[in-house]
């Protein structure tokens, strides 16, 4: 989850994150470097007293500054393109889950061996114990298994809502009517938490996301306990 | 038209770098659009001999442009002819 006075992206829990915080260190590095250029271009123009009232053009410094702004995008563009495609790929899935946005609660599907449905309401903050993080915590959590590549079939039941969590880089729209597909692979055991990412009334912020990431045996585990209660 | 492109960019060579990326630049963007039109199963151009090419996928193919972790070739048809 952020912390306070968080400057940058929550920890990655994902491969995909993980590509997405370098090609953001990547991209923030040239904006830097850009931006201290310019900089200090200004303050050399404004504070300088040399003054040259002949010049006209320079045919050098106009073909300087075409091609090396050129090229500069072109060293960004490439890395962008390369995680876009990669976040796309769904490399053969484990487990699919169906997560489908409600006013103003997720329920979460689990079908693919037995009928486990489940909803995940805010957990309100009068009734937080001590430890648990206000507006970010639920009753239900939507567990999964590490190491393993989980897809996540977003929809909505009325309005648009939006599934998102951003430790596992992971951002889809829940549209009524439409299912919208997305996938990641947990590469650690954890908590992370997100929130509802398409206004939807009343309470959108109060209707967030968790996902508990856990080993094979505790997550079937929790599997059978789930069926039994539910 | 081309004479008096040709004749300006003679005495200002700076232009020719702006002909070339901003040249390459459309270049590349036409002829990603060009592949989408004929290349992506959502389109459609006949619609008589082949009315709805997205329910002809095959999971060999590879629709999209770049490959970073997938191998397509390597997947198995698991699922009943439409």
């Amino acid at each position: 989850m952020a912390h306070p006075a968080q400057m940058g992206f929550q920890d990655a829990a994902t491969p995909v994150m993980e590509e997405l915080l370098h090609f953001h260190d990547h991209a923030l590095m040239i904006v830097y470097l850009i931006s201290t250029m310019v900089f200090y271009i200004i303050v050399a123009m404004v504070t300088t007293e040399l003054t040259n009232k002949y010049i006209l053009d320079s045919q050098e410094i106009e073909i300087m500054w075409t091609a090396l702004p050129a090229i500069i995008l072109v060293l960004i563009a490439m890395p962008s393109i390369r995680v876009l495609y990669l976040m796309d790929e769904i490399n053969d899935p484990h487990l699919t889950i169906k997560a489908m946005g409600h006013q103003w609660y997720w329920s979460y599907e689990y079908t693919d061996y037995e009928n486990l449905t489940f909803d995940s309401y805010m957990t309100p903050t009068q009734d937080l114990t001590p430890g648990q993080f206000r507006l970010l915590e639920t009753d239900h959590r939507m567990v999964v298994p590490t190491d393993a590549p989980i897809r996540v079939l977003v929809s909505a039941e009325d309005v648009l809502h939006s599934w998102a969590v951003p430790s596992l880089g992971v951002k889809m729209d829940a549209v009524p009517g439409r299912l919208n597909q997305t996938a990641f692979i947990a590469s650690r055991a954890g908590v992370f938490y997100g929130q509802c990412s398409e206004i939807c009334g009343a309470n959108h912020s109060f209707m967030p996301i968790v996902v508990e990431a856990v080993p094979l045996e505790h997550f079937e585990i929790w599997t059978a306990m789930m069926m039994e209660d539910v | 038209m081309l004479s008096t492109v040709s004749r300006q960019l003679r005495s200002h060579p700076a232009l020719i770098p702006l002909f070339i990326f901003i040249g390459g630049g459309c270049t590349m963007s036409l002829s990603y659009l060009a592949r989408l039109a004929l290349r992506n199963p959502d389109v459609c151009w006949d619609r008589k001999n082949n009315p709805e090419p997205w329910n002809k996928m095959a999971p060999t193919d590879q629709y999209k442009f770049y490959t970073v972790n997938m191998d397509y070739s390597k997947l198995k048809k698991d699922r009943p002819d439409f």
